[in-house]
């Protein structure tokens, strides 16, 4: 049998804590949080390698141009802060479909792939519309 | 260099602190969407009235200056609509799904890429949304208190007595 996890903070406190690094890191550096945009510049690196005329020519990529700056860090360390608080109290977990997934639409990675992969397209073709 | 440490720290602490409050995994965000478990709700909104304090008194002491995006209904409205369904199928934000592959969902993965490959689309379609959907309902950088014409601080205590009300409501039905 698997260990089961141990319960995480509260989330009000946990929630509280994040709301005051929002306000530090306003303080500090008068850089608000955000993550989308980020997706947007590594898109333009990543079609850069193909098609390097292309982003020049695209009016978005002009807008948003593709370079690493402090959000870019700020999503990357989304990742490892998330991996140090995971892996240091027992509640990583290597998977890859969600229970709730499996329960409902079955263990295939395949089809949460698909799904997931689509899934992604629309919610950043979406947050990029409403600017968020 | 200075800035992009800064944003790597934050970064650090942002991600800890989210998969302390267990609110990146996909079982959390479809509760969350299926009305069974407010943990994100309760996270995002203590976050959100904490830091609208904050900012506000740090601009009214002149330290700190807002970030207003634009309002624009149309993009506004038919983006957050779009990025519902997306959010739904895929199950993870797009920061956020970071923090779930940190804690070993690699299946946010998938997510990633789908996200990539849809801002190379958005891309392609900028200059029609912006001759479109962009121009509907354009109304600037504006603020509630802005247009009610009141003070900043009403607003946020109404904001604040809103939230710790559903906060209670929350509990009280074990959400």
């Amino acid at each position: 049998m698997e260990k089961q996890e141990p319960k995480g903070w509260n989330p009000y406190v946990a929630g509280a804590l994040t709301g005051l690094l929002l306000v530090f890191s306003v303080w500090f550096t008068g850089k608000y949080v955000g993550a989308s945009t980020t997706f947007v510049r590594s898109a333009g690196y990543i079609e850069k390698i193909f098609d390097a005329e292309r982003v020049k020519n695209l009016e978005y990529f002009k807008k948003e141009v593709p370079k690493i700056d402090w959000q870019f860090l700020f999503v990357i360390g989304i990742f490892f802060g998330s991996l140090i608080s995971s892996t240091t109290s027992k509640s990583f977990k290597f998977q890859g479909v969600p229970t709730m997934w499996e329960e409902r639409f079955g263990p295939s990675k395949a089809k949460r792939a698909i799904v997931a992969f689509i899934g992604g397209a629309i919610a950043m073709f979406g947050a990029r519309l409403a600017d968020g | 260099m200075n800035e992009l440490l800064y944003g790597f720290i934050t970064g650090i602490i942002f991600g800890f602190l989210l998969q302390k409050g267990r609110v990146i995994r996909y079982d959390k965000q479809m509760g969350a969407l299926r009305l069974k478990d407010m943990t994100i709700v309760k996270f995002m909104f203590t976050s959100i009235l904490v830091a609208m304090v904050g900012v506000y008194i740090l601009k009214d002491l002149g330290i700190a200056k807002l970030s207003l995006k634009t309002t624009v209904l149309g993009g506004n409205i038919i983006g957050g609509l779009i990025f519902g369904i997306g959010w739904g199928l895929l199950g993870y934000c797009p920061g956020t799904q970071l923090g779930a592959l940190g804690e070993g969902r690699w299946d946010a993965l998938w997510g990633i890429c789908g996200m990539l490959a849809g801002a190379m689309i958005f891309a392609e379609a900028y200059p029609f949304l912006k001759k479109t959907v962009l121009t509907w309902g354009d109304y600037g950088k504006i603020t509630i208190p802005q247009i009610l014409g009141i003070n900043h601080w009403i607003i946020i205590i109404l904001f604040l007595i809103g939230g710790i009300g559903l906060f209670f409501w929350f509990e009280k039905n074990r959400l």
